[in-house]
């Protein structure tokens, strides 16, 4: 992805993230720790957490298009630099709670579970939108051939 | 410049005649509209001059400011812009596929899925050309007789 796209795309992807991280903060508190009282610092855990999560998408700009073994790359790099930019949240900006090492694992865990399940998803999503455009193709050659 | 146009019947042939003071760069786009219009292209390779067949035409790709024309076997750079070959090219089955990129439908063997929302088109020699997101939407709709 190239220039403007590219920035549309990732300003999108981090107020996306930042909603998705608020939902998950409000559904996993309300299970673990109801009782919980925060200070209004905790707003800005979001925002933190979806701009260490977004920030790493910059490994995949390009002014030319990547070719497809160069993007897989360049996507193995953006997940080692969130699970990185993650675990020095986790380390050095939230509670005590989450520096034990149980708890970065499980974070760590569950991000590459995440990113690798989502990447395939929309591979498979991909790989079927690939067939039906196959199909047209030929009968479109067919037709005009 | 003055037109004028002539009508023959149908034993004689259709011709198109320039009277030029010089070949001027608006006089070759003339030339290449019209060839274009009959199925040929002028390209250049090594300092000579070319007829491509429009049909033999794999992809037309741009590369720093330059424009080439590639056969399965041949590259031919062309002097004619990226988007005036668009315009020209959409008839005989030329999709863009990519922000530098011109590709024959024609000439396409398979379609297979590349990563980020984006299509690879296998040509007939094997060659693969990446369709980016953005033109996928282009190409269903062209598949589906909508451009």
């Amino acid at each position: 992805m190239q220039g403007k796209e590219f920035w549309i795309d990732f300003v999108r992807t981090f107020f996306m993230v930042t909603t998705l991280i608020t939902l998950v903060f409000f559904v996993v508190g309300q299970i673990l720790a109801p009782e919980q009282t925060f200070g209004y610092q905790v707003f800005s855990a979001p925002l933190v957490y979806a701009l260490v999560g977004t920030v790493p998408n910059l490994v995949l700009y390009s002014k030319r298009e990547l070719r497809v073994k160069e993007l897989l790359l360049r996507k193995v790099l953006q997940l080692l630099l969130i699970e990185a930019g993650v675990s020095f949240v986790a380390l050095y900006g939230a509670g005590e709670y989450w520096r034990q090492p149980v708890m970065i694992a499980t974070l760590l865990g569950s991000i590459f579970f995440v990113y690798v399940a989502a990447t395939f998803i929309s591979w498979v999503g991909n790989l079927l939108s690939a067939k039906a455009l196959d199909r047209e193709l030929a009968e479109f050659q067919k037709m005009n051939g | 410049m003055e037109i004028k146009i002539f009508k023959v019947g149908k034993e004689k042939p259709e011709e198109v005649e320039i009277r030029c003071h010089e070949m001027t760069e608006e006089v070759r786009e003339i030339v290449a509209f019209v060839k274009t219009r009959q199925g040929q292209l002028t390209g250049m390779q090594e300092g000579k001059q070319y007829e491509v067949a429009v049909t033999d035409l794999a992809y037309v790709e741009a590369v720093d400011n330059k424009v080439f024309l590639y056969t399965q076997k041949q590259v031919y750079e062309t002097r004619q812009k990226l988007y005036e070959l668009e315009e020209l090219l959409r008839e005989k089955y030329f999709l863009r596929v990519s922000k530098s990129l011109l590709l024959n439908l024609m000439k396409v063997q398979s379609i297979k899925p590349a990563m980020n929302g984006r299509m690879l088109a296998v040509l007939r020699g094997g060659e693969e050309i990446i369709i980016t997101r953005k033109y996928v939407a282009e190409l269903k709709k062209a598949l589906r007789g909508g451009s």
